[in-house]
């Protein structure tokens, strides 16, 4: 499964899809079906590493620009110390909208699978 | 110091546990309903009880405790433990959710077709379970120690015997609920005292607690030492002491010279005000500047800054998602994209949660400086209410944080030993209720017993050992076997055994005192820092040199892994 292909549906409307019969090819041992689900699970992984790769930089810059920056470290915020205002809240809201914008793109990456094995259907 | 209120609180958290619970004995009748509750838990209850779950002792209590001892760097750890559910959703929710297995053992040997990886995964859970209950006991005996005096085992066994009865009778369909009603309480038992003394206490401005300084004594402050201790004296001090100081009895005034001084169990001494508060004798004395510092200590030293805290980072990211009785719960949501949504809720409630253990860290810093001379900081959360609130309002607002701490050791222990239970009982013996039953009571005694025999570990610094040990043996298995079709069963368990043998070691030989210096303090200490990249290399190159054992219908595991419910065959829908 090296070859890559682009999992990309036109724009429709397209009636829910429940049990598409084309589903049935993912499970013939045929070289179709093997680039169908690797398309769709680099399509994923791809959602994935876009999430993580910023919140992993997130989480790995801060203490190296502490050390880097020894001002930083002790640096104030409205009279309180940064770091309390960095580790004791600011970070979060990055990492929570991070967790919802996954959730958008994964759905979508699976609503185009599934238009795309329905328009093979018709 | 018995304090009728406090105590009252502890009962009423463990009654409403129990009637909780209950409720679910009726609903549960096989092993499939003790584990998942049969899969019918909407997400956003789900989320509550994943979180109820997930914020024990070490949340509740311990990230207070250890930022106020070793500095703010030790936020980390709440960092932590809440950006490891970003890789949670954003790399195995789903799949999990759709592979259909129960267990992490059941994902292992259905994944790569091993029995034997199954039993190794089984014991993997044995010890992460295993390590993450003691300090939850060891919590709980802290906690019934502050409310009524007396020794702390009363606390371990009563824990103890309530998480038993309450798993052995009422499995998980109870739990649920209990679980998420535990979240909401914890939550509010944190925010209302944090925010009520934010807003009570008069500290001094943050300026004149710049530089230098030791933290002082504002006031006349009398300190109780509920365990012997060495105790160091920065500068001589006259103090009033009932009780015994350097072997001999004493009640009055005694003049106390710089230097250590033994402290027997139970003595009082009460500080002129103005005194720099002396330390225990083997943790370092922090000036402000060096306490502010986001960078993680060793037991309070600076040893490596960066990797030190690179380890806690990668421990706690990388943790969370190998943590055996968190990802159980998963497979109580209806299908791949309620996973989803239940984990990006979870994140946003552990968010919320975690603004106040700093609130708490930075109050106690300022305003509870004997909790450094009588070497209980990891208790601020439950004393600092009394300590900052006079009359009926701190006793209360302590009340209210007992009670959130009591609820953070029993859902999380009630999950914990769950999980035990269930690797015993479902992966090791076969299944049914009954050897559940026995199993959960068997698992509850070995762990109450060793939670009374360790101690003296900071709370905090042991659970992130659970998740050191995690991270580098479940977090490789799971991201590996999810995402890369090339992972054999011989990787897998090379992987574990490398990985998780090597982080539980640094682990052991840190309890037992080995390495306290230099590089092998941070590399036994944190070991996830080398652990973690030594796990996933052992199972990729073990992989890739056992490509024969590769299992023939990968490509179906991979299918039942990442294809969405809706496209999907109906055989194949486990």
């Amino acid at each position: 499964m090296t070859e890559r292909q682009v999992v990309r549906a036109p724009v429709r409307h397209s009636p829910a899809v429940r049990q598409s019969p084309a589903a049935g090819d993912l499970y013939q041992p045929d070289n179709y079906a093997k680039t169908l689900l690797s398309s769709l699970i680099r399509a994923q992984l791809g959602a994935t590493v876009t999430v993580l790769v910023p919140a992993a930089a997130l989480l790995l810059l801060y203490p190296l620009l502490a050390v880097l920056v020894p001002s930083l470290a002790h640096a104030s915020v409205g009279g309180l110390p940064l770091t309390f205002v960095v580790l004791g809240g600011g970070i979060y809201p990055p990492l929570v909208i991070l967790g919802f914008w996954y959730r958008r793109r994964a759905s979508r990456v699976e609503e185009r699978f599934a238009e795309l094995l329905e328009e093979r259907d018709d | 110091m018995t304090e009728p209120l406090v105590l009252g609180a502890i009962v009423a958290v463990a009654v409403v546990t129990a009637v909780l619970g209950a409720r679910g004995v009726r609903v549960a009748r096989t092993p499939a309903d003790f584990l998942v509750a049969a899969r019918r838990v909407p997400p956003t209850l789900n989320a509550s009880a994943i979180c109820g779950e997930y914020l024990s002792a070490a949340s509740f209590l311990g990230i207070a405790g250890l930022a106020l001892q070793d500095g703010l760097g030790a936020l980390w750890y709440a960092v932590g433990y809440a950006a490891g559910y970003l890789v949670l959703l954003a790399a195995v929710a789903a799949p999990l959710r759709r592979f259909g297995a129960y267990t992490i053992p059941d994902f292992a040997e259905g994944r790569l077709d091993s029995p034997l990886l199954r039993r190794a995964a089984t014991v993997m859970v044995l010890v992460i379970c295993g390590f993450y209950l003691l300090p939850q006991l060891q919590g709980a005996g802290l906690t019934v120690q502050e409310a009524v005096g007396g020794p702390s085992w009363i606390g371990v066994v009563v824990l103890g015997v309530v998480v038993v009865l309450g798993i052995a009778s009422g499995g998980m369909k109870g739990i649920t609920f209990v679980q998420a009603f535990q979240y909401w309480l914890k939550l509010v038992a944190i925010a209302v005292p944090a925010l009520v003394l934010l807003l009570l206490v008069q500290h001094p401005a943050l300026t004149p607690v710049h530089g230098a300084a030791p933290p002082v004594f504002h006031k006349a402050t009398r300190v109780e030492f509920p365990d012997a201790e060495s105790m160091r004296v920065q500068r001589a001090v006259t103090v009033r002491a009932v009780g015994t100081v350097d072997g001999i009895r004493r009640d009055g005034t005694l003049a106390l010279g710089p230097g250590d001084h033994s402290i027997g169990a139970g003595t009082t001494l009460s500080f002129p005000a103005g005194t720099p508060a002396p330390t225990v004798s083997s943790d370092a004395l922090l000036s402000y500047r060096q306490w502010e510092s986001p960078l993680v200590r060793i037991g309070g030293h600076v040893i490596h800054p960066l990797a030190s805290t690179y380890g806690v980072v990668l421990a706690t990211f990388l943790g969370a998602i190998g943590l055996p009785h968190i990802l159980v719960r998963f497979y109580t949501n209806r299908d791949g994209e309620a996973a989803r949504k239940t984990t990006s809720v979870v994140l946003l409630l552990l968010a919320c949660f975690y603004v106040f253990p700093a609130i708490f860290a930075l109050l106690g810093r300022l305003e509870a400086p004997q909790l450094y001379t009588s070497g209980q900081t990891d208790s601020v959360v439950l004393v600092l209410p009394r300590l900052a609130a006079a009359g009926t309002l701190g006793v209360v607002l302590s009340a209210l944080t007992a009670a959130g701490a009591f609820a953070a050791f029993l859902s999380t222990s009630s999950g914990l030993l769950i999980s035990m239970a269930g690797a015993v009982s479902h992966d090791l013996l076969g299944r049914g209720v009954r050897t559940f039953r026995i199993s959960a009571v068997a698992a509850g005694v070995v762990v109450t017993l060793g939670a009374l025999v360790v101690g003296g570990i900071a709370i905090n610094v042991l659970v992130g050992w659970a998740f050191a040990i995690a991270a580098s043996s479940f977090c490789p298995l799971l991201l590996l076997g999810i995402w890369w079709p090339g992972l054999t069963w011989k990787g897998a368990i090379w992987g574990l055994a490398l990985g998780g043998g090597a982080s539980s070691l640094g682990v052991i030989l840190t309890i037992a005192g080995i390495g306290k210096t230099g590089w092998p303090a941070v590399l036994l200490g944190e070991p996830a820092i080398w652990t973690v990249p030594l796990a996933f290399a052992t199972m990729v190159g073990v992989s890739l040199l056992t490509r024969r054992d590769i299992p023939r219908d990968v490509t179906r595991k991979l299918l039942a892994l990442h294809l969405p419910e809706r496209v999907r065959l109906p055989e194949v829908s486990a």
